[in-house]
């Protein structure tokens, strides 16, 4: 437990130090900020009247209650927080393992009696914690600014947040797992974000798959359909988780497959950042 | 009788070259022991082989063959950390840190509790007389104020073994004694056992009890440094009164080699009884002896001679071996 709090310790002091944690939290306060100030709502007898998004009007059929409307809101918006919760925890907790590798840095935290797998597995759970707090702060602040402006408290809005921290924790496992490879943090971003967006491009495979004519490739394309983590599919899962069954019909048709596949995924980056820190030499 | 604290048997260490993948022996079956309460050095040229011995005693590397072991436990075992201090050379102590946080962090990855590492932080940081800079970036220090603070990283847990790369680097002359000052007394009242790695051949002679001088992976010579630098057949004799050229000739003419040296002889002999058998020529001729020596060379000199021994043209400066 020392270990794990001598990890937590020193990755948010370096956070709050290189002003990686300011950096982030300021560009989420923007966010929130930008988001409060743009949108007005006009509220008559619990339903919507009328809405203003940045200053113009908003059409809205009459019918719409303001229960639905923020509902779909925050549905929506959730697919917006999906994508920049992840990629700003990545650009700040990338850094992790590489700037612990720098000669004259690893020597002084291997020489504790200290396993590496406890190590590196602290660490990873620092990261955890730092990003999970920016995630935390984001949904918290739209959501009570959404039950401030509108008094509908929806709670399945933090289920995006589980999800974005599902997300997160794979991906930062197949950054460490790089970190541990390349000890560069340059790298580990640029390959992270690589798999997202490889992630996006084989929820496509289908098409892929009937496009490519031998069919050796198309078989490749639906094993790196497999074993790569669901992106597109955790997105589309945020939004209908958060706007719930009445809202998508996406909502019913969601597996747990995308789920497992991509948990299986950050499990064996983990279990594989571990082995080679194990088993590196420095 | 002292127990042995660190123990190196056998060790073999071979890296592949990255160019050209051939083979590089960094260590080719060394062999030392290092008792608690002493101060043992660890000497060699670039290349000896020095700093992957003391990687290899902290798992920071792993051996081909051979064995290293601290506190009678495989240096693989975590445990074996436990009472460790470490020093690495040009380490980096995370700069974002102050001397208070780091001492903090690294005291909880030893398992200290948050009083003890209050306590010994201040008292380690009073004693290397970097106290006043505890809330201070450790950016903005000196390299010799980021050394001190490195060793009292590793004093905190109050170590059994302490492992030291080149403790003294960056140092003033004063700061260095007192380094030396401290890791004599942690010796003295702990049985702290200190293996030192330094280039500074003096700064080893005046610390240490032991030395093993590396050369190409392998202990070229090794002993306590009295031992090492000790000319066995060489003597100072300082005579009362000058001695004549008769008795100098017939030194020689025993098989003594006699160089007269401003007022006082070095005599190069066989053995003990042969320099007896001189001291009784002179008092029968009537001399009588003022101050008769050992010769002792410096380690400097030992160390030049063992490097030179295989390798004419090899230049004496020592430092880190292969990383």
């Amino acid at each position: 437990m020392k270990v794990l709090m001598a990890n937590i310790e020193d990755v948010m002091r370096e956070a709050a130090a290189r002003w990686t944690l300011v950096a982030y939290f300021f560009l989420s306060t923007i966010f929130i900020i930008i988001f409060a100030s743009a949108i007005n709502l006009d509220i008559v007898d619990g339903a919507l009247a009328g809405a203003k998004l940045f200053g113009k009007q908003v059409e809205v059929s009459g019918s719409m209650s303001i229960e639905k409307l923020v509902m779909g809101f925050e549905s929506g918006f959730s697919g917006v927080l999906y994508v920049l919760c992840t990629f700003l925890a990545i650009f700040a907790t990338a850094h992790l393992v590489p700037r612990m590798q720098e000669k004259g840095t690893i020597d002084l935290y291997l020489s504790r009696p200290v396993s590496r797998v406890k190590l590196i597995l602290s660490r990873y759970i620092a990261g955890l914690i730092l990003a999970g707090s920016n995630v935390l702060y984001l949904i918290g602040s739209i959501w009570v600014i959404v039950a401030w402006k509108t008094h509908v408290l929806h709670p399945r809005f933090f289920l995006a947040g589980g999800v974005i921290l599902f997300l997160i924790a794979t991906l930062l496992a197949f950054a460490f797992l790089i970190g541990v490879v390349t000890s560069s943090t340059a790298v580990s971003i640029m390959a992270t974000y690589g798999v997202f967006f490889f992630g996006v491009m084989l929820a496509g495979h289908a098409r892929i798959e009937a496009a490519l004519s031998k069919e050796w490739q198309a078989a490749s394309i639906k094993f790196l359909y497999w074993i790569m983590p669901k992106t597109a599919e955790l997105a589309t899962a945020v939004v209908a988780y958060v706007g719930g069954p009445q809202m998508h019909n996406e909502f019913l048709k969601i597996t747990p497959a995308p789920f497992i596949s991509t948990g299986i995924f950050g499990f064996v980056c983990l279990i594989l950042a571990s082995w080679l820190f194990q088993r590196k030499e420095f | 009788m002292s127990q042995t604290v660190i123990e190196v048997s056998g060790l073999k260490k071979q890296y592949r070259s990255s160019v050209g993948r051939s083979l590089i022996t960094a260590l080719d079956g060394i062999d030392f022991a290092v008792r608690e309460g002493e101060l043992f050095g660890l000497l060699g040229p670039n290349g000896a082989g020095k700093t992957t011995a003391v990687k290899i005693l902290l798992d920071l590397t792993r051996p081909t063959a051979g064995e290293a072991r601290i506190s009678g436990l495989p240096a693989g075992n975590p445990e074996s950390r436990r009472r460790v201090g470490y020093l690495p050379e040009g380490h980096k102590i995370p700069s974002y840190l102050t001397a208070r946080q780091a001492l903090a962090i690294f005291g909880k990855m030893s398992g200290m509790d948050d009083v003890t590492i209050k306590r010994r932080s201040l008292e380690l940081l009073e004693k290397l007389r970097i106290a006043q800079w505890i809330d201070v970036r450790v950016k903005k220090y000196s390299k010799g104020m980021t050394q001190r603070l490195g060793l009292a990283i590793a004093l905190l847990h109050s170590p059994h073994v302490l492992l030291l790369d080149e403790p003294t680097d960056g140092v003033d002359p004063v700061g260095r004694r007192e380094i030396r000052d401290i890791l004599r007394a942690e010796a003295a009242a702990n049985g702290t056992a200190v293996l030192l790695n330094s280039h500074l051949l003096s700064e080893i002679e005046l610390t240490c009890d032991h030395v093993a001088v590396l050369r190409s992976g392998k202990v070229a010579a090794a002993g306590s440094i009295e031992e090492l630098t000790r000319h066995a057949t060489q003597y100072k004799l300082v005579p009362a009164a000058p001695v004549d050229d008769s008795l100098v000739a017939a030194f020689r003419e025993s098989g003594a080699g006699v160089e007269r040296v401003n007022g006082h002889m070095l005599l190069t002999v066989d053995d003990v009884p042969h320099l007896n058998a001189l001291i009784d020529k002179l008092r029968a001729s009537g001399g009588l002896l003022a101050e008769l020596s050992p010769v002792r060379s410096t380690l400097e000199d030992v160390f030049v001679d063992l490097v030179r021994a295989v390798d004419p043209g090899a230049q004496p400066a020592v430092e880190g071996g292969p990383r």
